[in-house]
């Protein structure tokens, strides 16, 4: 599809993270996965070697891990801004959860699309916004008579702000 | 400014404005590119071919363009009906006799760019061979152009004592005849 099909945002951060401290923007990240099934068997190796080392690296993720009947594990990361991401990691190696886990975690909860302008500011103009009244002195106005000979123009005033 | 909502500010920006140009003795092709210069929207910073930012211009006064030199007989204006033997031309004297503000509006037609969107801007340009304009229009004005050529004044606009006060050489005597 296009990108004029697809669906597009514009570059910004959730409520400006990052300008003072920067909060992780992931909230919970939980794991659902199967005792038994063969496809959860990297879920398995993941959750045995290092899902509490990543826990204990990133103390402001709440890690949850659900052993269920399911046909296909599951990662469900819930983000500060309330976007729910699921992956399914059917069949994937631990390293493979692993790399998934931290992009996860690195990521904000604002859709992954086609993104518009690679700049954003909140302050686009310094000195006022052009309209068509900057710069356009008073004197200009329209006279539909002639002005009487003896009266003088008001000058245009400079404004100080 | 900095106060308002995207959207008043964006409404404010792109705002149109009217302008009103006296055509009173000015030669045409000067009005028509102070015109053209304006319905296109070149004199905003924000200009941009594709972004519809032309203004409104009312041109009065038609009726009373200068051309210079010996434009009035010589410059021709031709067009073809499209039948066989269809060729007319005509002097600029005899089309501004047919239609006051023909003139203007060719010269404008001519200046601006060739594309979808100068009927557009001709439909902006509102032309009047007298001052007399309607109501509506007249309310919408926002700012009078100055004159692109300074009018000078006839000798029977100056008055006696301005006449004697002008420096001359010397005076002819009485009985001084002019070759």
């Amino acid at each position: 599809m296009t990108s004029r099909g697809t669906p597009s945002r514009f570059l910004k951060s959730v409520l400006q993270n990052g300008v003072g401290r920067y909060v992780c923007q992931i909230k919970r990240i939980s794991l659902v996965f199967s005792k038994d099934a063969q496809t959860s068997l990297g879920a398995r190796e993941f959750i045995e070697d290092k899902v509490v080392d990543f826990a204990k690296q990133n103390p402001g993720i709440v890690v949850y891990v659900t052993p269920q009947r399911c046909r296909i594990p599951k990662i469900i990361a819930e983000y500060l801004n309330g976007t729910v991401k699921e992956e399914p990691i059917n069949s994937k190696t631990s390293e493979e959860i692993t790399q998934l886990i931290k992009k996860l975690s690195s990521q904000s909860g604002l859709e992954v699309i086609r993104i518009r302008k690679p700049i954003h500011t909140d302050s686009p103009s310094i000195q006022g916004q052009w309209h068509p009244f900057t710069n356009r002195p008073p004197s200009l106005r329209v006279h539909r008579g002639q002005l009487p000979n003896n009266q003088t123009e008001p000058q245009p005033t400079t404004s100080t702000c | 400014m900095s106060s308002f909502t995207k959207a008043a500010q964006q409404w404010a920006t792109f705002a149109r404005s009217w302008y009103l140009i006296d055509a009173k003795m000015q030669p045409p092709g000067k009005i028509a590119t102070m015109c053209a210069i304006r319905l296109q929207g070149k004199h905003k910073p924000i200009y941009h071919a594709l972004s519809d930012c032309g203004d409104h211009v009312v041109v009065m006064n038609t009726r009373h363009i200068a051309f210079s030199g010996n434009k009035w007989e010589q410059k021709v204006y031709s067009s073809h009906t499209g039948y066989p033997g269809g060729f007319k031309q005509m002097t600029a004297a005899q089309l501004h006799q047919k239609d006051p503000t023909a003139i203007i509006k060719l010269a404008v037609y001519g200046m601006l760019p060739r594309n979808l969107s100068r009927r557009t801007m001709m439909q902006r340009l509102q032309l009047f061979p007298d001052d007399v304009i309607p109501e509506e229009i007249l309310n919408n004005l926002t700012e009078e152009l100055p004159q692109p050529r300074n009018v000078p004044r006839r000798l029977n606009e100056y008055t006696q004592e301005e006449i004697e006060a002008f420096p001359s050489l010397w005076t002819p005597p009485e009985d001084f005849k002019m070759k």
